[in-house]
């Protein structure tokens, strides 16, 4: 940890020259970049929040030049020759000498502290670390190109480097850019017409609303949030089972997001859906947020595997909500951002209450972890269909009873066991008169439809959730150095001490409370409008998965080791603007989607590129490859075989054997779903932990252990082979075949440039249909392929362009 | 700053918070091209570069060792019948003693003895005691460096798993080779640096998590390869396909490819994904060819065990591994045992039976892939590393029999070549082999050194996630077992 940060401030020094956000050493310091570094890994540990050997501490400004022990001062802003700290670490008597341990300073580390120094010793604040301010669109020169506030933060920055934006893209390229970008699936050509047909200056605007009402723009965003909650099927380890019911969470988070659910409620309901003012089943759903993750069902320690469960809430929480990965200050103070590690436990302390997902003897998550979410008529009802079959057993037994009193002695021990029901079928009608036999018939009948009509009855809903809690938990010790069985100091829920919040007051929960009250608080104070980084969070995700990076692109790590935002007042306007806007997150991508920065082509400019070739200043849109679901989701479209049905238990892609033989029971935990149901979206796929679909981890579907707040996008082998070879991908381009046969006839020419248009949403070029005129003519000449087989690898080789895969 | 160093220094961080971090502007194309993975900074980057996360990169420190052959005793052997002698033991069976265990039926406080049903004796100059069970391996010995302190966090399969090939108990983190593959890259874009080969039994508990890369990109996985049908997954041409015809068809995909390509010049993440077309069609060659063993002698098949049943799919893939190492792969992980109860090493009932089994079906695989190794000149230059994820107790699971329950307080794995010393034990167990007594190594120590014969600082090769820089060794230094590096 120390070493790494070293070599972080190594790099940037390093590469900072000739970069467009220059950092290099004529800049100005920055204390958090340069300075704090430096203190933190050779000071910290004596001279650090918690030890202040000698009287220094160098954690925070006023401390920092006070006077020592001893009288002098560490710190003299200002004045390098008066500030003890530099005399004690440049002295060449090692008695002396600072920092005890390890080598002395570097010599530019000591050149950085004297500089910092020299410029007074500043202490600034980290820029998350201060709430955000509200800032007027600046003033730009090319006012025309302002649609909304968006575009002026942006222009001002481009123009103050002396950048045009790039221009608009054109709509073809737009309207697949936001079919992809909102609902995660390509246009059809009837829609892309259109929109293409529509001249009207709101045209694009009413695009955008039009796919911001798609059902379908609550699965595509529901799956980037699935990716930060860690959402998966399972729960890894030895057996790697089921999680029942799961997939009501993931069909929470579409329905969410396509009723437009304010994310301050959003969140409420998935830290605290149990403890609201009003609960439904939608909010007890949300709690299956505790229930996601991994669970060791024989754990080797199992006091410390119940700290690992929550470790991976927090952690979770911390990144997914706040940005901040708390999780470091989990075994000791966090070396560089302002956590300490009793803000670790003070807010492990909010999720006291959680129950283990399940008691590890029984291993059965029925009672922590299932919530039955029948209504109280339908438990009636069932119980009323229940008592009636009862009711007609015992009428059935009564006249069997007769004809067993009068059967041999024998044969009536035999009515006590098992055998009964056999001996009943030989035996009971001779000793039954006729009516009693009638009779008898008729009540078996009505007992037959009794039992029928419970069969058909649905089962019991139930849901997972945070089905049961443990309403007065044992007080939360911070545990030293992260160690379970090693109890400290007892800790009270409280909040970061870098918030500035009071010490909530949670009032100890009823006898007979379900709860203990502290998750909603946390809640609360998550979604109030005045912390500083929830919202922030949030905004910079959804910019994220329009722009491909978020304004802060470490964007579950808004701390000092994160990285800073590229537009910070943007990111601050933005944030206010979903906090003013009843933090409901359509307003916001329409904001988004309607500015000129997002409709800017991704075509280069050679000065700009040079200049600035990551596009820190967006002079362009990035262009950028779909992910793993965009992509099969995308293929059936294209082949006509796109089943939009939504919502449900999740359905089973075939797994080839070989991947099955990797478990350890083949086939375990693994069903077969019909072609239609394969022909779902993605993000219906079944994801059980240790079997992840070879189809999507090829493109860079994430581990689905812990947060990922990110997903890489790899370039390798393993790709073409799979789209060039895979079951998949070849029953795919069959199905293309098949409708560019129907759609365009016998005529290759004509079906050549079908598949194109069903592909690629646009009329195939002369070069294209040259192009596959001639592999057609080569695989039919010299292959000996039938026609219609030839076009099936014309299919194939469509499917595997790069303007399938890649979006301008 | 030296390239060393520097590419040293980079594995502090994802390839993109470094960028992000840096703010872009580089010049160096080394560092362009290890950049370049997840295509966000790719634009100026050599597209074969693109194509290959696994390119080959300098190592921190002098390497002794530039591959990793890891085989693994899936299921715990027992190590005082296999390695661990406790001649004391002898006469003691059935006897009733106080010693505290735990396994998968608990903590317990005394048990039945069973005693070691193997005879030892002195094997090779340098004397070691090696138990009837490994006639072959005994051969061996003065190559082979054994850990008899090892111990192990958790005494139960699923994370004891996980902890032996990541070093954590939970699910989630990058495994052994996904740190080497990501550290050193790999030599053979051909092939794929980090190669897992499963017994035919069936993989182990936990799947594919035992050789994820976790946290770190896709590629850096493990990719199962087999001896039989097609090596890889989707390597082979779907039934139909001819090479010719996918010739044809890979021709008319890289014209169009390229003419795409021409209008964003800029785009070198798109020639990327052109080159591993071409890629994909080089290793339908190389990666049958590497498992091709006709190219073998007979003599070199019979070393191996390949004309006898009960050695034939451990020596087979002993075998590929040798010809995968040498071909530049980097970690090559062979699985003895799969599935569950008796078809690995968790010898819960019959003890005998069970050891007989896997023993003889590797014994002489192992041995013929050590002298092989050496007879090549590879020996030098190939970590053999042999173990499970725990051993076994002293005493009886149950009240009948010989089965043996889980045992994570002390155990022994050996590791041979690879700059490491031969002929030498370092560590021990009580006299029942119950604990570590003397010198206990972790299994970060395995790993540590491990990462040190590679040229890897175990200490500061890092990824950065979630905060903090991650470290397969954990946060505190673990210093790599000296004893036994030559």
């Amino acid at each position: 940890m120390v070493r790494g940060i070293v070599i972080r401030v190594g790099i940037i020094l390093l590469l900072a020259a000739g970069s467009v956000a220059a950092t290099g050493a004529n800049a100005p310091l920055n204390f958090t970049r340069d300075v704090k570094p430096i203190l933190a890994r050779r000071c910290f540990a004596c001279h650090g929040a918690s030890k202040h050997e000698g009287g220094l501490r160098l954690d925070n400004a006023e401390s920092a030049v006070a006077a020592l022990d001893s009288g002098e001062h560490a710190i003299v802003p200002g004045d390098v020759e008066q500030s003890a700290l530099i005399a004690r670490v440049t002295t060449a008597d090692e008695a002396e000498r600072m920092p005890p341990e390890g080598k002395p300073l570097a010599s530019q580390e000591v050149e950085t502290l004297k500089r910092w120094i020299k410029s007074g010793a500043a202490y600034q604040k980290h820029w998350a670390f201060v709430p955000p301010e509200r800032h007027a669109p600046p003033d730009v020169k090319n006012k025309l190109w302002v649609v909304n506030p968006i575009d002026a933060f942006v222009l001002a920055k481009l123009e103050q480097a002396g950048f045009e934006p790039a221009a608009a893209a054109d709509k073809r390229t737009l309207a697949r850019r936001a079919y992809f970008g909102v609902t995660g699936l390509p246009p059809t050509n009837e829609q892309l017409q259109a929109f293409l047909d529509d001249s009207a200056p709101e045209a694009w605007p009413r695009l955008v609303d039009t796919l911001l009402a798609s059902p379908h723009f609550g699965e595509q965003w529901a799956r980037h949030w699935l990716d930060l909650v860690r959402f998966a099927e399972t729960n890894s380890f030895e057996r790697d089972g089921l999680k029942p019911n799961a997939w009501r969470y993931r069909d929470y988070v579409i329905r969410s997001l396509n009723e437009d659910k304010p994310y301050d409620q959003f969140i409420r309901e998935q830290l605290a859906g149990d403890e609201l003012e009003k609960i439904t089943n939608d909010s007890m759903i949300a709690t299956a947020y505790y229930r996601l993750g991994t669970w060791d069902d024989e754990p080797a320690d199992p006091q410390q595997a119940r700290y690992d469960e929550f470790d991976d809430i927090l952690s979770t929480t911390g990144q997914a909500f706040l940005g901040l990965t708390i999780g470091c200050a989990r075994c000791h103070d966090h070396k560089i951002d302002p956590l300490t590690q009793s803000d670790y436990y003070g807010l492990l302390a909010f999720f006291a209450d959680v129950t283990p997902y399940a008691d590890t003897s029984e291993r059965d998550p029925m009672r922590f972890s299932q919530w039955d979410m029948s209504t109280p008529e339908e438990r009636a009802r069932r119980a009323a269909l229940r008592k009636k079959a009862d009711d007609i057993r015992a009428e059935s037994r009564a006249i069997e009873e007769v004809g067993v009193q009068r059967m041999s002695a024998a044969d009536q021990e035999v009515a006590r066991t098992p055998d009964r029901t056999a001996l009943l079928q030989n035996k009971l009608e001779r000793h039954l008169n006729v009516s009693e036999w009638t009779q008898y018939q008729e009540i078996n009948k009505r007992l037959a439809a009794a039992l029928e009509e419970i069969k058909n009855q649905p089962p019991p809903d139930s849901a997972l959730a945070l089905a049961m809690c443990e309403p007065h938990p044992q007080p939360t010790h911070i545990l030293m150095r992260g160690s379970a069985h090693a109890p400290g100091d007892v800790v009270e829920p409280h909040f970061p001490a870098i918030f500035g919040d009071a010490i909530p007051k949670i009032p100890a929960a009823a006898a007979d409370a379900r709860s203990a009250g502290r998750r909603r608080v946390l809640a609360e104070w998550i979604t109030s409008p005045r912390n500083m980084l929830t919202a922030r969070v949030m905004v910079n995700r959804v910019w994220q998965h329009y722009f491909g990076r978020g304004l802060v692109r470490s964007t579950n790590n808004f701390g000092e080791l994160g990285t800073p935002p590229t537009h910070p007042e943007l990111l601050d306007f933005l944030a206010l603007w979903l906090v003013d806007h009843n933090w409901q997150l359509k307003p916001l991508h329409r904001l988004i989607l309607t500015s000129n920065t997002y409709q800017m082509s991704s075509t280069a400019n050679e000065r700009a590129l040079a200049a600035d070739p990551t596009n820190d200043l967006l002079w362009r849109f990035d262009p950028r490859r779909l992910s793993a679901e965009e992509l099969h989701d995308a293929t059936l479209v294209a082949t006509g075989q796109f089943n939009p049905k939504m919502f449900g238990p999740g359905f089973y892609p075939t797994l080839s054997k070989e991947v099955l033989a990797t478990q350890s029971r083949p086939g375990d935990g693994w069903g077969q779903s019909p072609s239609d149901e394969q022909a779902r979206r993605s993000v219906y796929m079944h994801l059980k932990r240790s079997l992840l679909p070879p189809l999507l981890t090829a493109f860079d579907f994430p581990d689905v252990d812990a947060t990922c707040e990110a997903r890489f996008v790899t370039t390798q082998p393993g790709q073409a082979l799979a789209m060039l070879h895979s079951e998949f991908f070849n029953e795919q381009a069959a199905k293309l075949a098949a409708r560019t046969t129907a759609a365009a006839g016998r005529d290759p020419q004509a079906q050549v440039a079908q598949a194109i248009r069903f592909a690629l949403n646009r009329p195939a070029t002369k070069d294209e249909v040259a192009a596959g005129l001639e592999l057609m003519d080569r695989l039919t000449k010299q292959h000996n392929l039938k026609p219609e087989n030839a076009l099936r690898y014309w299919c194939l080789t469509v499917l595997n362009l790069n303007e399938f895969v890649y979006l301008d | 700053m030296s390239s060393t160093k520097r590419n040293r220094d980079f594995c502090g961080r994802t390839r993109r918070e470094f960028l992000w971090e840096a703010g872009g502007g580089f010049g160096a194309a080394a560092l362009t091209s290890l950049l370049s993975l997840d295509g966000f900074f790719s634009r100026q980057a050599a597209a074969a570069a693109v194509a290959n996360p696994l390119m080959p990169k300098p190592s921190a420190l002098p390497a002794k060792a530039k591959s990793v052959i890891y085989l693994f005793m899936y299921g715990g052997p027992s190590h005082i019948d296999t390695f661990d002698y406790k001649p004391r033991m002898v006469g003691m069976d059935g006897k009733t003693i106080a010693v505290k265990t735990f396994g998968r039926g608990g903590h317990k406080s005394e048990g039945r003895i069973v005693e070691p049903r193997w005879k030892f004796r002195q094997r090779g100059d340098c004397g070691k005691w090696v138990s009837d069970l490994f006639p072959y391996l005994g051969e061996c010995v003065d190559d082979i460096a054994f850990l008899h302190s090892m111990t192990a966090e958790s005494p139960i399969h699923g994370s004891g798993l996980l902890m032996m090939n990541t070093g954590k108990l939970q699910s989630g983190s990058p495994a052994l080779g996904s740190w080497v593959n990501w550290g050193l890259g790999s030599p053979n874009d051909n092939l794929p640096g980090f190669v897992v080969m499963l017994a035919r039994e069936g993989g182990p508990i936990n799947g594919a998590k035992n050789w994820s890369s976790g946290y770190m990109p896709a590629s850096y996985a493990g990719t199962i390869f087999r001896a039989t049908g097609s090596p890889i997954n989707d390597l082979s041409l779907p039934a139909g396909t001819t090479r010719p015809m996918e010739r044809d068809v890979l021709d008319t995909l890289a014209r169009s490819n390229e003419r795409h390509h021409a209008a964003r010049p800029d785009q070198s993440e798109l020639a990327a994904r052109i080159a591993t077309y071409e890629l994909s069609y080089k290793m339908q060659m190389h990666a049958p060819e590497a498992v091709d063993i006709s190219q073998e002698t007979e003599a070199t098949k019979r070393l191996y065990g390949i004309d006898r049943e009960q050695t034939r799919d451990f020596g087979t893939r002993c075998l590929l591994a040798r010809r995968l190492v040498e071909r530049g792969v980097r970690f090559v992980q062979l699985y003895s045992g799969g599935g569950h109860n008796d078809d690995n090493w968790d010898a819960h009932g019959d003890l005998v039976a069970n050891h007989s089994h896997h023993a003889g079906a590797t014994d002489q695989p192992i041995a013929a892939l050590l002298k092989d190794l050496k007879q090549r000149g590879l020996l030098d230059e190939t970590l053999v590393i042999w173990g499970g994820e725990f051993g076994r107790q002293p005493t009886a699971e149950y009240g009948q029999g010989t089965g043996r329950d889980h045992n994570s307080y002390g155990f022994t794995m050996w590791m041979a070549g690879g700059g490491l010393k031969g002929g030498v034990s370092v560590g021990a167990t009580d006299e029942l082999g119950s604990a570590a007594v003397e010198s206990p190594f972790h299994v970060k120590h395995v790993h540590a050194t491990v990462l040190e014969q590679l040229g890897l600082d175990p200490n500061r090769l890092a990824y950065f996630y979630r905060g903090l820089d991650q470290k397969l060794v954990g946060v505190e230094p673990v210093e790599p077992i000296r004893e036994i590096i030559a």
